[in-house]
């Protein structure tokens, strides 16, 4: 039943092309915008991508979890590409840690509470309502839950993996417990820690907006985005004449899953809008109508990519488990999923500069560069960041190929393996 | 032979060894007896105190909503309160029906009839409240969106309260129509074994079934539409409910995560109800083989899970009312943990957080008895949530002018009591004339979780069968049948 993959010189010169790609692309941003005071179409790329893939990586660990603990048996003969996908954590963690140095050394201007003063009320920089929320917005509370939360997942990923693989020779019901132990572990250590990642990371970029379906909302669009890079593995693996043992029933289950789950994200994502949108607080409803006046290609687009073809797509029965029709909806929604970060962090960021820019015009004496009504790269991704996205994809995949390469594809000794390999609908 | 191959580290569904003939005698049995002095008992208190429940309505009718102890501040008391709590305990029957069954969890079966029926219990008792609260009851069809003699009078479809007209009864009818398709090849089996009157009601009931293999087929389909319109409206009917708050601006009840933490709170009532019932019924029938210790296990963990989403949630909410810097939404919260009603705040979070974390523990997930202590616990907790989110947002708002308290008067206490008087003697009727597990469905799983043919006791041609397919020998065929 064992079965051992081969990471093919082919396949790491791809994928090292695409992170040759990204690179140059994100030399080319940095070098190359004028148009932005400080970079911030580089440092928004480089966050949005960074958070994206390590957000990925993190709910890849949280569904492994719950099937852990949920007694799922259809999962395993597919569980060590999920497996592989945690263990992209570190590197997660490695970029996150350039934002927090750029916090530090003022590289770029993410963040509106990081500025200098900005809790002194004798400073002109002064902010009553961020000084409220200093407590939380702060470099050293984000430096510090960047670090540890990012390396509490890391360290469970990497536990939880130790355990799988030593299944395989040990045998024996041993390391099952350990699994379930470290699972219902991570399952509330997550929820929670998951939230202030999210709102430090993202929600912060907005500095006086809040919203409590904030996290819930971004890990809906992770979790779609992890099932569909999945499928999109299991589908190239089985290309390659790997993954023969699994059936039809088990695409089925995971076309299911990028259905049902899109239909989710869309839930929380109009509970959100329509809950601001109605009650009509100033303070909430400036998020949307930013988004809904200067970024109307990406809102709409958002919705439309991201429920109205999964939906209609993937309705069917056929679809959810065919190659072809799984292979396209996870890419598009995959990229999807990509431009729904994208709109939760630049047209925050174009607000605040066009907001500085109007302000700089008015004091005399201040001549920051002109902040357009369109910006390639703020209201629409360009070349750039596509490139970007490829770039950090190219390195996710990198590092799931090489560590699916250390282990058996096949979990042989897990107690639930056969119920798998005879999975029916 | 084609048999589910099954992990052995599984636990049986169901215990004692059950034949197919076995399963129908257990189930049928109940409805076949006289009652017992237990259910007689419980029969006659539940009807006391329904009728008492009655009186207080109707003298709510009669003499008006000043019967309450509503005031200027507080227009909703334990009337909403009591509404949105029986709705939330219908939850779990549509989790049940339709998002377990989507995830296949086979324990569902266990428990999937009874849960079902208490959704649609719990929901006549929640649709008592807003419909009493009108005042002049005799103008309740007005919430109706029907072409009219009214003139351009038409109902307010941009209030969340209309939606909620809607929800509930698609809710309703839904669950109905679940509930009865299920029933109909066991009300076949019921009547198969009646003699005279009881033939022919359970023939009338049974709608001519007879077992063919069509029968089946439309079942299978109609369950299978049904359960797909009930999936969404696992989530749509509180997501409704929690909007009749969030779309206001009262801080305390306008925050967007309301959607699905009412959801999660809703199942997690649900459940707490169903083990409940489930605890008390499978001792009185002796369904302790259908409905098992690992039954209560699962629906534990559910239990901790919900439970915690809704820990999480309220977390989240006091952590962003803080972090929103809006003054208005910092005291709501202050005022809720620390204000007069403090022992509110303090009884939900004991129930509802901290108590569900004992099943963290297997052993106390396995303890029918603590189990059992535990859901009443959940049950006052969850009744006390939105006690919390009614009652404490309203009675401290922007206006310290305004500003009041509320206790209720023995009439609304009254109808709360009587709703509960009414829900089981539904229930208690519910399990004399209906088999309180669904036989066919127990019946289509007990070749893969009995525990003959699963488990460490598994007879050992079964546990042969699962080591032949271990090594190789059976090969159980992959797309060759479908």
């Amino acid at each position: 039943m064992e079965q051992q993959f081969t990471f093919t010189g082919k396949q790491k010169t791809f994928f090292l092309a695409l992170m040759a790609l990204g690179a140059i692309c994100l030399v080319l941003t940095y070098i190359g915008d004028t148009a932005t005071p400080h970079h911030e179409r580089f440092w928004t790329n480089f966050l949005h991508n960074s958070v994206f893939f390590t957000g990925i990586s993190f709910i890849g660990l949280y569904w492994l979890a719950a099937h852990t603990i949920g007694y799922s048996g259809w999962h395993i003969g597919f569980k060590r590409i999920v497996e592989a996908m945690t263990l992209f954590l570190p590197i997660g963690l490695i970029l996150l840690l350039v934002i927090v140095a750029g916090l530090y050394g003022g590289w770029h201007h993410l963040y509106h509470w990081a500025q200098e003063g900005i809790t002194d009320p004798t400073h002109p920089n002064y902010d009553k309502i961020i000084a409220g929320k200093s407590g939380l917005l702060n470099k050293t509370t984000y430096t510090a839950v960047t670090v540890f939360v990012l390396l509490a997942w890391a360290a469970i990923a990497y536990f939880m993996r130790r355990a799988s693989v030593a299944e395989d020779t040990e045998g024996g019901l041993k390391n099952y417990k350990k699994l379930k132990l470290w699972a219902a572990i991570l399952l509330p250590v997550g929820a929670f820690s998951s939230a202030f990642c999210i709102w430090l990371w993202v929600m912060s970029i907005d500095s006086h907006w809040y919203s409590t379906m904030f996290a819930w909302y971004t890990s809906a669009s992770w979790l779609v985005s992890a099932m569909c890079i999945l499928t999109l593995v299991i589908l190239y693996l089985r290309s390659q004449g790997y993954m023969g043992h699994l059936n039809k029933h088990h695409l089925h289950d995971l076309g299911k899953y990028i259905f049902a789950f899109s239909i989710f994200w869309t839930y929380v994502w109009f509970s959100q809008f329509m809950l601001i949108w109605y009650a009509n607080v100033g303070e909430e409803t400036i998020y949307f109508k930013n988004r809904m006046d200067h970024f109307p290609v990406l809102f709409y687009g958002n919705i439309l990519i991201n429920f109205v073809l999964p939906f209609f797509v993937l309705i069917r029965n056929s679809t959810k488990w065919k190659a072809g029709s799984l292979t396209f909806i996870a890419v598009v929604v995959l990229f999807g999923h990509w431009i729904d970060f994208f709109q939760m962090i630049k047209p925050s960021i174009w607000a605040g500069l066009k907001h500085h820019a109007e302000h700089a015009a008015h004091d005399a004496g201040h001549h920051g560069p002109e902040i357009a009504d369109f910006m390639m790269g703020f209201h629409f991704p360009g070349l750039l960041e596509v490139g970007t996205f490829l770039g950090f994809l190219g390195l996710f995949l990198y590092f799931v190929f090489s560590r699916l390469a250390k282990a058996s594809l096949v979990p042989v000794n897990d107690p639930y393996l056969y119920e798998s390999l005879n999975h029916r609908a | 032979m084609h048999h589910p191959v099954i992990a052995p580290v599984r636990e049986p569904l169901v215990q004692g060894r059950k034949s197919y003939h076995q399963i129908t005698e257990d189930i049928c049995s109940p409805t076949e007896k006289v009652p017992g002095v237990a259910w007689v008992a419980g029969f006659l208190v539940s009807v006391a105190l329904a009728v008492f429940g009655v009186v207080c309505i109707l003298l709510t009718i009669w003499n008006g909503i000043g019967e309450w102890n509503l005031n200027r501040t507080i227009g909703w008391g334990w009337d909403i309160t009591n509404f949105v709590w029986w709705i939330g305990i219908g939850h779990a029957g549509t989790l049940i029906s339709a998002i377990l069954l989507l995830f296949r969890q086979k324990w569902r079966t266990g428990v999937n009839r009874a849960a079902e029926a208490m959704t649609i219990f719990a929901v006549i008792c929640a649709g008592l409240f807003p419909i009493i609260h009108m005042g002049r009851v005799w103008l309740a069809i007005f919430i109706f969106p029907y072409p009219n003699t009214r003139g351009p009078l038409w109902v307010n479809f941009n209030s969340p309260l209309l939606w909620d007209v809607f929800a509930i009864s698609t809710y309703f009818t839904v669950s109905l129509l679940f509930w009865y398709t299920g029933l109909v090849p066991d009300f076949a089996t019921v009547r198969d074994r009646a003699t005279g009157i009881r033939k022919k009601i359970y023939a009338t009931l049974a709608m001519g079934w007879t077992g063919a293999a069509k029968h089946w087929q439309r079942h299978e389909s109609l369950s299978l539409v049904l359960a797909g319109l009930a999936t969404p409206l696992v989530l749509s009917v509180h997501t409704i409910v929690s909007f009749d708050f969030a779309t206001s601006v009262i801080p305390g009840w306008h925050t967007t995560i309301f959607p699905p933490y009412f959801v999660a709170g809703a199942i997690f009532s649900g459940f707490a109800m169903v083990l409940t019932l489930m605890i008390i019924t499978r001792k009185v029938l002796g369904l302790e083989e259908y409905i098992t210790v690992g039954h209560i296990e699962s629906m534990n963990k559910i239990i901790v899970l919900t439970g915690s989403i809704v820990g999480v949630a309220y977390l989240t909410e006091l952590f962003i009312a803080w972090y929103s810097g809006y003054v208005y939404e910092q005291f709501a919260f202050y005022n809720r943990a620390l204000g007069p009603y403090w022992w509110a705040y303090a009884a939900m979070m004991t129930c509802n957080v901290i108590t569900p974390q004992f099943f963290w523990s297997k052993k106390l997930r396995r303890n029918v008895a603590f189990t059992f202590v535990l859901s009443i616990f959940i049950n006052i907790g969850m009744w006390f949530e939105r006690f919390v989110i009614i009652v404490i947002s309203l009675h401290r708002d922007y206006l310290p002018s305004s500003w009041s308290m509320y206790s209720p008067s023995w009439i609304e206490v009254g109808i709360f009591i009587g709703t509960i008087g009414i829900f089981f003697v539904l229930f208690l009727i519910f399990v004399r004339v209906a088999p309180v597990v669904a036989i066919a469905e127990i019946k289509h799983i007990v070749k893969g979780a009995g525990d003959q043919y699963t488990g460490h006791d598994a007879d050992q041609k079964y546990k042969d069968f699962y080591n032949d397919v271990k090594s190789g020998k059976h090969t159980n065929g992959h797309d060759d049948h479908h």
